[in-house]
């Protein structure tokens, strides 16, 4: 029993990363119906930011200017980190939607992915001819603290990480629900014709899905880092071709959907390791999406009209 | 009018021909050294480390080699294999038939070694692998060598160190299925310890795929196992997020690794959590003595880091090479004769002493060397626990 | 002051395309026949004169890949390339193809009367000759040009489901690898004495007859393979296509990485040298060939009609399962067949080659070229590969130009460079010149 609660943790904690990944993927497809290939690397930009901020603040020594304890400055650090790497990276999301995605908005869908696929190739090499090749070691924020409850072993980065991804779920949820740019953004979702017949810019809210988007993969980006302090150039390509998965198969354009995907796809991959031989894991891991995808064709929450392909 | 304007273009160009010869090379023959590096793709840093040892060989034969008497300039052409098994094999046939190599330095990775070397055998030119331990990579090819010591050795070696140290019996292995180095690693360490405490002494077999970050399944099954310790083959940057785990999902035996740990960086990334680890490499950079010293603070002080094992074998390499040229006498020019020569010379290297242990090559191409266990102490600093060589 | 330079500029630009329109026009009644004369009197030009030629203008030897990748690497060659170049490439093909166009259109005309199978033989054999006595000069340019062909055939096949049908299909690499480890098995096992599957079971001698068998083989365990991405379009489409053949694909590389019996992750090496130029050569034609007819077939058409739409294309009695299935297991044999080339190429295969890097190169290569067409492919696959060989002196700035490259292309066209356009075999090898007024399309030659 306490393996499987073990294993639940752990699956809670890796979901949390898909989850917050996919709806980031989730926002743009939804409203767009772009395949953004550049959100995984979009993630490893806002980990580096988070990388550079952070130690940048660390540097500066906050605490002891001010006259702070050393717990206060590092959760002052973390917040300070989390909004300005989000702000950062989602001009960095704006940018991409600039140059990448709004010259191709009439054109077919495919070509956008293959845009959104070199934009991604572009960032990860800039990033490895900026920076270079060694890997950077993301600063700890959040002193590890073990606690064992019913044999499980967790840290407190772990619950932090959990709760974080799921707020910032539901707030991102709130706000395309409740307020009038959610509106506007589900309104291009539901017809990116009519709709800016209607007044709505869809410059601008093509631009502003990428910016929430963005900011989430900054905050995603920023809790890997604390949860797994390596970071390297590369660590966005696998990420976010499964947070992909995880967009998809939640559903167009619904936000709860594609986090629960992303918890799913979390689950999944955990449970196979635990069950199976774990070198098997992506054979069945995969299999299984695989037969979910042939008897539930549309995924869990999507719509069964068949989305097309503007070709 | 048309052929009139045909007939001055020709005269043009006939022209500036001439001029271009007039202004023509000299005829020396240029020692050219050829490296096939990834310095894009999956493992950038370990292409770096092959392409600043080798940039410090040049610098520190300073351009030239005086071979039979005669001095020829030295050229490195260094060319990228983006990590990709065609791309090398491609690199491998540019430098070979455009570039006219007299030796080829590279490539690191097996996925690559193994069909480069392939290319190299096939053109007739030597090629030395700093890195690569597949068997394959040097397998009936007369023209392939590498410098590394074969998976088959260290392997067992880690599993004999640690049943003497620890008196353990039962082990757990974790590491990357999708990558072939852990992989081989990985089945010899199990074939090795299952040798010593037979069947299914190996409790937990667990792996991963390359990219994954979150190794918590797998620890937690190892965990549960009853595993005494657990041997990961992987890179320095998966070891500091698996040791880091392992702690935090309270796994407190020891960790074993392999040559892969060997670089400045992994105490860097790892912090307190490595402290107290075994791992096994092909040299220390900590408290070096003679040439080694002076290559790792060269390297130090131009690049700001202390070398990887794979820029130490990659130090090795080229001297080797260097050797190899030097003992073959002379430069024909005839960049056939020179690549047979060079050849065998490295073939019949005796007793080779690099900073990375004493190497002479069988008849494969493999290196007879030793391996050392290396223990980070408590404070963070790594010093030589043990030292196994190959019995004869 | 910048309109001004603006204008300038735009002023330059004008006269330079008018004067290389004029000077083309010179060139628009060459047909392809004039054209492959003149580029074998330049090969041979090249293997007699082509190493004295380089000495004199200062190059150490014939640049392997038009001079590209040696003026990237050192600037100051530039113009010993550039001469070398005209020398040896620009003012042989032009003189002789131009005052051959006569007789070329003549032989053109006579070809006329024979059956199209015969005059394309003829101008394949003049194509391989070319190549062949191209290649020879340099090892380097031999594989590269194997490459290329093998990126045709792989190219082409996506092109068929991404082009065509319209679906994003990200299953290519799996079924390259399918089949590249299928044909490996067949030939290491049966002609291959090595340490992974003993000794070779038949003599060596008939190896490369059995070739062909093996690289089929491979292409319809691939086209079994591609039932798992088939089954599942039937009823969706689009994005979760896109992931469950994504899904295909990552289950693929994990089977191989899990089959302990042909390598795991340390793959299959020792293939046999089967795979040299002309081997190739001719699969590739096939391959050219039997895509072409297909889809310019009443199949071909079908696909059309299921991309543009589905519902419709029902309405009008097009089977669209059986559309679905057929292209899906279509493209994914010929994808095998590449695989399974690819492999004795480079002879080793590890099931880590097959894996998204591959993916983004292979849809790089289709929308580069274009959608729904078979000369874009051509040109896209064969581009790109040169394009990626030829810009290595850029090392790691390589993989921030081909993408800016691409992303320009993308946007100035979206469908890729040669989109929708009809590869029509007879229409290449027609005489030039008087069928003008028919609109007979020169670029496409």
């Amino acid at each position: 029993m306490d393996v499987f609660l073990q294993q639940l943790m752990n699956a809670l904690q890796w979901g949390s990363f898909y989850a917050l990944i996919a709806i980031g993927y989730s926002m743009v497809y939804g409203v767009l119906m772009l395949f953004n290939f550049a959100h995984g690397d979009i993630f490893m930009v806002g980990a580096y930011i988070g990388f550079f901020v952070s130690s940048g603040l660390l540097a500066l020594n906050l605490g002891s200017v001010i006259g702070l304890s050393t717990g206060v400055e590092l959760g002052l650090v973390l917040v300070l980190t989390l909004i300005i790497s989000m702000l950062l990276n989602s001009i960095v999301g704006m940018g991409v939607e600039r140059i990448g995605y709004r010259p191709l908005r009439e054109a077919p869908r495919a070509s956008a992915a293959i845009t959104g696929l070199m934009i991604g190739i572009i960032l990860e090499t800039a990033n490895l001819a900026l920076l270079g090749p060694q890997r950077r070691s993301f600063p700890e924020l959040i002193p590890t603290t073990t606690i064992t409850i019913a044999g499980a072993s967790v840290t407190n980065k772990k619950i932090l990480i959990v709760i974080v991804s799921l707020v910032l779920a539901l707030l991102v949820h709130q706000f395309v629900q409740r307020t009038k740019w959610g509106m506007a953004m589900r309104a291009m979702a539901y017809d990116y014709v009519v709709v800016p017949l209607m007044g709505i810019s869809s410059d601008r809210i093509a631009l502003m899905t990428f910016a929430i988007g963005s900011a989430l993969a900054a905050a995603a980006g920023i809790l890997f880092g604390i949860a797994y302090p390596v970071l390297d150039p590369n660590m966005g390509i696998l990420f976010g071709w499964k947070a992909f998965v995880a967009a998809i198969l939640g559903g167009r354009g619904s936000i709860l959907g594609a986090a629960l995907a992303g918890f799913l796809l979390g689950f999944i991959e955990i449970f196979v390791t635990m069950i199976f031989p774990s070198t098997m894991r992506n054979l069945i891991a995969f299999g299984i999406i695989l037969i979910i995808l042939t008897f539930r064709p549309h995924g869990f929450f999507g719509e069964p009209f068949s989305a097309q392909l503007r070709l | 009018m048309k052929t009139k304007k045909i007939f001055r273009l020709t005269l043009l160009l006939v022209i500036a021909t001439l001029i271009c010869t007039a202004c023509g090379q000299a005829a020396q023959p240029t020692i050219k050294i050829g490296v096939n590096a990834p310095l894009t793709g999956d493992i950038p840093k370990v292409g770096e480390g092959s392409k600043f040892a080798a940039e410090m060989w040049l610098e520190e034969i300073g351009g030239e080699l005086e071979v039979g008497g005669q001095t020829y300039p030295v050229e490195l052409v260094i060319e990228d294999n983006e990590s990709k098994a065609e791309s090398a094999a491609s690199v491998n046939q540019k430098l070979i038939t455009q570039d006219e190599v007299l030796a080829i330095v590279g490539p690191q990775s097996s996925k690559q070694a193994v069909p480069a070397g392939g290319a190299a055998n096939d053109g007739q030119t030597p090629m030395v692998s700093p890195w690569s331990t597949n068997p394959n990579t040097t397998l009936n090819r007369p023209w392939v060598f590498r410098t590394p010591f074969l998976d088959s050795f260290q392997g067992p070696a880690v599993a004999k160190f640690v049943t003497e140290e620890f008196g353990f019996t039962k082990a757990g292995v974790l590491y990357d299925i999708a990558s072939d180095y852990p992989k081989g690693l990985a089945d010899y360490f199990k074939q090795g310890w299952e040798d010593i405490h037979g069947e299914g002494s190996v409790v937990a077999f667990e792996s991963f795929t390359t990219g994954d970050t979150d190794f918590s399944a797998q620890i937690t099954k190892i965990k549960e196992s009853g595993a005494e310790f657990f041997f990961t083959p992987q890179y320095y940057n998966e070891v500091a997020l698996i040791v880091q785990q392992a702690r935090e999902l309270g796994f407190n035996q020891p960790i074993v690794g392999s040559d892969s740990w060997g670089s400045a960086e992994l105490l860097n990334l790892c912090g307190e959590d490595c402290y107290g680890l075994f791992y096994s490499s092909h040299y220390l950079a900590e408290n070096p003595t003679g040439e080694a010293k002076e290559f790792i603070e060269g390297y130090e002080e131009k690049y700001g880091y202390v070398p990887d094992d794979v820029g130490a074998l990659t130090w090795d390499t080229m001297h080797i090479i260097e050797r190899a040229i030097n003992e073959c006498g002379e430069i024909t020019g005839d960049i056939e004769a020179d690549r047979t020569c060079v050849r065998d010379a490295l073939a019949n290297i005796k007793n080779f002493e690099g900073v990375t242990g004493t190497m002479t090559f069988t008849e494969e191409g493999d290196p007879i060397k030793c391996a050392l266990i290396i223990k980070i102490g408590d404070d963070g600093s790594k010093s030589v626990y043990e030292q196994t060589c190959p019995e004869e | 002051m910048p309109k001004k330079i603006i204008s300038v500029g735009k002023k330059i630009w004008a006269t330079m395309t008018g004067w290389l329109k004029k000077f083309w026009s010179n060139f628009r009644d060459v047909p392809l026949i004039s054209w492959l004369v003149a580029f074998s009197v330049t090969v041979a030009l090249e293997i007699f004169i082509g190493q004295a030629l380089a000495r004199m203008v200062g190059l150490s030897k014939p640049p392997a890949l038009f001079g590209v990748a040696l003026v990237l690497d050192n600037p100051a060659k530039f113009l010993s390339a550039i001469i070398y170049m005209i020398l040896v490439y620009g003012l042989p093909v032009g003189v002789i193809a131009y005052l051959t166009k006569g007789v070329g259109n003549q032989i053109a005309e006579w070809l006329l009367q024979f059956p199209l199978l015969l005059t394309s033989v003829v101008h394949l054999l003049l194509i391989y000759g070319v190549m062949h006595y191209w290649t020879s000069i340099s090892d380097y340019r031999l594989l590269v040009a194997r490459l290329a062909m093998i990126s045709i055939i792989v190219t082409l096949s996506l092109n068929v489901v991404n082009g065509y049908m319209g679906e994003f299909s990200c299953s290519h690499p799996g079924f390259m690898a399918l089949g590249a480890y299928v044909s490996s098995i067949f030939t290491v096992l049966l002609f291959v004495t090595d340490n992974r599957f003993g000794d070779a079971l038949l003599p060596a001698f008939l190896g490369p007859f059995m070739f062909p068998v093996s690289l089929v083989l491979g292409g319809f365990v691939s086209a079994a393979g591609a039932l798992l991405v088939a089954i599942p379009s039937f009823r969706t489409r689009g994005d979760y296509l896109a992931i469950i053949s994504l899904a295909f694909m990552f289950i693929v590389k994990s089977l191989f990485e899990n089959l302990e019996v042909v390598g795991g992750a340390r793959g299959i090496s020792n293939q046999p040298d089967y795979a040299n130029l002309w081997t190739i050569f001719v699969w590739t034609v096939l391959a050219i060939w039997i895509i072409n007819n297909f889809v310019r077939s009443t199949m071909g058409k079908a696909l059309n009609a299921v991309r543009d739409g589905e519902l419709a294309a029902s309405a009008m009695t097009v089977n669209t399962q059986k559309t679905k299935m057929v292209a899906f297991l279509f493209a994914a044999f010929w994808a095998g067949i590449g695989g399974g080339l690819f492999a004795h190429v480079i002879r080793y295969i590890n099931p880590g080659t097959f894996g998204i890097r591959k993916l983004a190169e292979v849809l790089a290569m289709v929308y580069f070229g274009g959608l729904n067409s078979v000369t874009g492919s051509i040109v896209g696959a064969v581009g790109f590969s040169l394009i990626s060989e030829a810009l290595r002196p850029l090392d790691i700035f390589k993989w921030i130009f081909i993408p800016i490259m691409l992303i320009l292309i993308m946007i100035y066209r979206p469908t890729g460079l040669i989109a929708f356009r009809e590869f029509d075999v007879a229409q290449l090898f027609q005489p030039k010149g008087k069928k003008d007024e028919e609109g007979v399309d020169h670029a496409a030659a």
